[in-house]
């Protein structure tokens, strides 16, 4: 039961807390409307009353280092100098040391005029005084309300700060991402480079950008005087460095090996050389150095087609050092063993009418397979490869890495051709077997030579050992399974064989390591001169082995372009030697105690 | 705050019911006799309490002040470092540069050649358990493998120009070779076929 006189007070208090929800509500609701509705308005009015700024955070691009983790790139800042030609024309007054203006006798202030900071200026940057007046003059000319005009771009850290410590007001820097290679051109043609806006061009830098490549964050945050930043207003999202890419590639190896092929390359005079380093157990590439090799620091300095690594784009045919391949063919296909004996004439016309000439000439002799590889005879590897038919020998070849790809993934990798067998011709029947007729990589020279090796089994060639991300997180690149290509027996009988062909060859004398056992073979190819035949006297030579022989660790190869001094294969054999007693060296492997044992080379 | 509210709108209705009643005893419910015993004097609020709301609401004011005193401070603290830090940064940026490439294998090997030091051949090992020479058995050939001084190939813009620190006349762009005569005068390594040279005495 309520009366008049109770209800009053209630009223009351029911309105004044209406009033209060009215209020309420419609603060709420302009809450709203300012945080929600029209949120993004007010943010950028902010921005525009420069309350409120954001500064992009950038990560630094990931290093690239070495199989021991030497670094063989680094990021770092560099600063582009920026003028305001606007205000620089104008000069500006003089300062005392306490950065007070000085005033003249009569009360003036002092001015310093342009040329005299352009001469300043020009003292810092190594440029010639008239030349940085004549920048901001030809802008002021130009334009005579230009605000901004590059003065000198890339400066180094030290450049920046004593440019800045000359407190002129309307200079300022811009920093740059840069990109820094402690060893110069060692690994240049691997390591590739990035441009001056910091694109990779070249080389791992582009084509493991996306382990190298940073992710830039951002901070914001509102501002007091001074530029202070105002307490709890900072929103940072952080930037995510790039990875650290580790290669397989021994940097110290790598620079004496580009030291040896420059100096022999020269001696020899051919148009370029390279030497590869591969370790036997597990295809990783340890060296791979030709000339001429970019400075990734200046590779404006190398002409552009050393920019970029010859080796891993020439393909070729190898000639003789595929001549293994068809003995490990016929060893497995026709019941063959090193000791099989074939008649040899210097110059052999075959039933279908094919003609197989061997280099040298020489009295018909009875070779044995190994007699064969040992004087690298033509005739002899035509007929022992006869005895299998094109496609199981086709079949080898492509397992032996003929016409595939290398597997590195390198940018502008060259055409490698093998032809299916059933359109081989009469000739390329027997051109196949001593190396003719197809085209490969140094790459696949070298895992060819890896894969009797190591008992049969083909290791992925690689160039990358791993990505270590920001996080910590270790990334190992997807590469082929390990494969076996011929038997464990097949690739004894040919290591043997090839340990005789440096015991017994013409190059014996010249590639002995003492005290190591030693096995490979030459290569004297042809090179087409584009014209459907082959250029007159001019060859891509090769010398390929690996050691110690019984335990074998690492292959080396060693190419020449068309040597002019000695044109044919001889003319690899110092380098091969120095190159594998460097490997021996640098990697301690001990010598063999063993002393090879000699097959019958003729019948 | 709105407890008191309450309290005093429940103080006003008893005092009003007081005024009723003494208009209209005869209509007084029975019920309700007990809203009477509000008719007592007003309880006068007591001084200790509101000097403790003061004090604890400039307490707060205070603290906040202080807190806000010390952030503001810490804030140009932060910029001071941050300023130091990026000054150390320049710094330890302008020693990096200065030092970049100087142990670069190539810049390292022509030091080592302008000393006259040799890049060696074909390596010998002597077997421990016999004390046999595994190699070439004669000494190392004054002959180095590789010029890494006086045919240096493998550029580095980061030390061209650099003087070498073995030999301040040369670097690895001018390639100063060594002085030869000096080397030839200097006598080949005993050959160690019969074992390492001992010395005379005893």
């Amino acid at each position: 039961m309520t009366t008049r006189a109770t209800r009053s007070p209630r009223r009351r208090t029911v309105v004044a807390l209406a009033v209060v929800l009215v209020v309420l509500v419609a603060f709420v609701a302009r809450l709203i409307d300012i945080q929600v509705v029209n949120a993004s308005q007010h943010v950028e009015d902010a921005f525009s009353k420069g309350m409120q700024k954001t500064t992009t955070l950038e990560g630094a691009r990931g290093a690239i280092v070495d199989a021991n983790g030497n670094p063989l790139a680094t990021s770092m800042l560099r600063y582009n100098v920026v003028i305001d030609p606007h205000l620089a024309e104008q000069g500006m007054s003089l300062r005392d040391d306490t950065g007070a203006i000085v005033k003249d006798d009569a009360g003036d202030t002092v001015m310093v005029t342009w040329p005299e900071i352009a001469a300043e200026i020009a003292k810092v940057t190594e440029q010639s005084a008239d030349e940085v007046r004549a920048i901001v003059d030809d802008a002021y000319a130009k334009n005579s309300g230009s605000r901004y005009q590059v003065i000198k771009r890339l400066v180094s850290t030290a450049e920046f700060r004593e440019l800045d410590d000359l407190g002129i007001p309307f200079l300022s820097f811009e920093p740059v991402a840069s990109r820094s290679y402690p060893d110069g051109a060692v690994a240049g043609n691997i390591i590739g480079f990035v441009g001056s806006d910091g694109e990779p061009l070249e080389g791992v830098e582009k084509l493991q950008d996306s382990c190298l490549e940073p992710t830039s964050g951002s901070i914001k945050y509102q501002r007091g005087a001074n530029g202070v930043t105002i307490p709890g207003t900072a929103v940072e999202k952080p930037a995510v460095d790039g990875g650290t890419l580790k290669l397989t590639i021994d940097s110290d190896l790598q620079w004496y090996m580009q030291q040896l092929i420059a100096e022999e390359t020269d001696r020899y005079q051919a148009n370029w050389g390279g030497i590869l380093v591969m370790e036997v157990a597990t295809g990783k590439i340890r060296a791979i150095a030709e000339t001429d090799s970019v400075d990734p620091n200046d590779p404006g300095a190398s002409k552009s087609e050393d920019r970029g690594s010859r080796l891993l784009r020439t393909s070729f045919e190898p000639g003789s050092t595929f001549k293994p391949v068809t003995a490990a063919t016929a060893i497995e296909q026709a019941g063959v063993t090193p000791g099989t004996t074939v008649t040899v004439p210097d110059r052999m016309v075959f039933k279908n009418g094919a003609v197989v000439n061997d280099s040298e000439k020489h009295a018909t002799q009875d070779l044995t397979l190994n007699g064969g590889l040992v004087t690298s005879s033509n005739v002899a590897m035509s007929q022992f490869g006869a005895m299998v038919d094109p496609q199981t020998r086709y079949d080898y070849l492509k397992k032996f890495g003929a016409g595939e790809a290398d597997g590195l993934g390198w940018s502008g990798e060259p055409e490698r051709i093998l032809r299916p067998a059933d359109t081989w011709d009469n000739q390329t029947k027997y051109a196949t077997t001593f190396g003719q007729a197809f085209t490969v990589t140094a790459v696949q020279v070298a895992n060819a030579y890896q894969t009797f090796a190591n008992g049969g089994v083909r290791m992925p060639a690689s160039l990358v050992e791993s990505c270590t991300k920001a996080d910590g997180e270790v990334i190992h690149p997807k590469v082929a399974a390990p494969e076996r290509v011929i038997k464990e027996e097949t690739a004894k009988e040919v290591s043997l064989m090839l340990e005789n062909v440096f015991a017994q060859g013409t190059l014996a004398d010249d590639v002995a390591l003492p005290g190591y056992r030693m096995a490979g073979k030459t290569g004297t190819a042809q090179i087409s001169d584009g014209r459907g035949g082959y250029k007159k006297n001019l060859y891509f030579t090769s010398l390929v082995g690996f050691a110690p022989a019984e335990d074998p660790k690492y292959v080396v190869l060693t190419v020449f372009d068309e040597p002019k001094k000695q044109r044919m294969s001889s003319a690899n054999r110092s380098v091969f030697k120095k190159a594998m007693a460097q490997v021996l060296t640098h990697y301690r492997i001990m010598p063999s105690g063993s002393e090879t044992p000699l097959l019958p080379v003729t019948g | 705050m709105s407890a008191s509210a309450l309290a005093t709108t429940a103080t006003d209705t008893a005092s009003d019911e007081v005024l009723l009643g003494s208009a209209a005893p005869a209509l007084r419910p029975v019920g309700r006799a007990g809203w009477s015993v509000a008719a007592q004097p007003r309880r006068r609020p007591r001084r200790a309490f509101g000097i403790i709301a003061v004090a604890g609401a400039l307490a707060i004011a205070g603290v906040q002040m202080g807190l806000s005193i010390v952030t503001t401070q810490d804030a140009f603290e932060v910029k001071n470092l941050t300023a130091q830090q990026r000054d150390v940064n320049y710094q330890k940026n302008i020693l990096e540069d200065e030092v970049a490439g100087l142990s670069s294998p190539q810049f390292l090997a022509a030091n080592a050649a302008a000393l006259g030091l040799v890049a060696g051949g074909e390596p010998s090992y002597i077997r421990l358990s016999d004390g046999a020479t595994l190699g070439p058995k004669t000494g190392a050939s004054e002959a180095s493998s590789i010029e890494a001084l006086s045919r240096a190939a493998v550029s580095n813009a980061l030390v061209a120009g650099v003087p070498l620190v073995t030999d301040p006349e040369a670097s690895l762009d001018t390639g100063v070779s060594i002085d030869k005569k000096l080397l030839a005068d200097t006598p080949t390594p005993p050959s160690i076929t019969d074992g390492l040279p001992t010395p005379a005495t005893h």
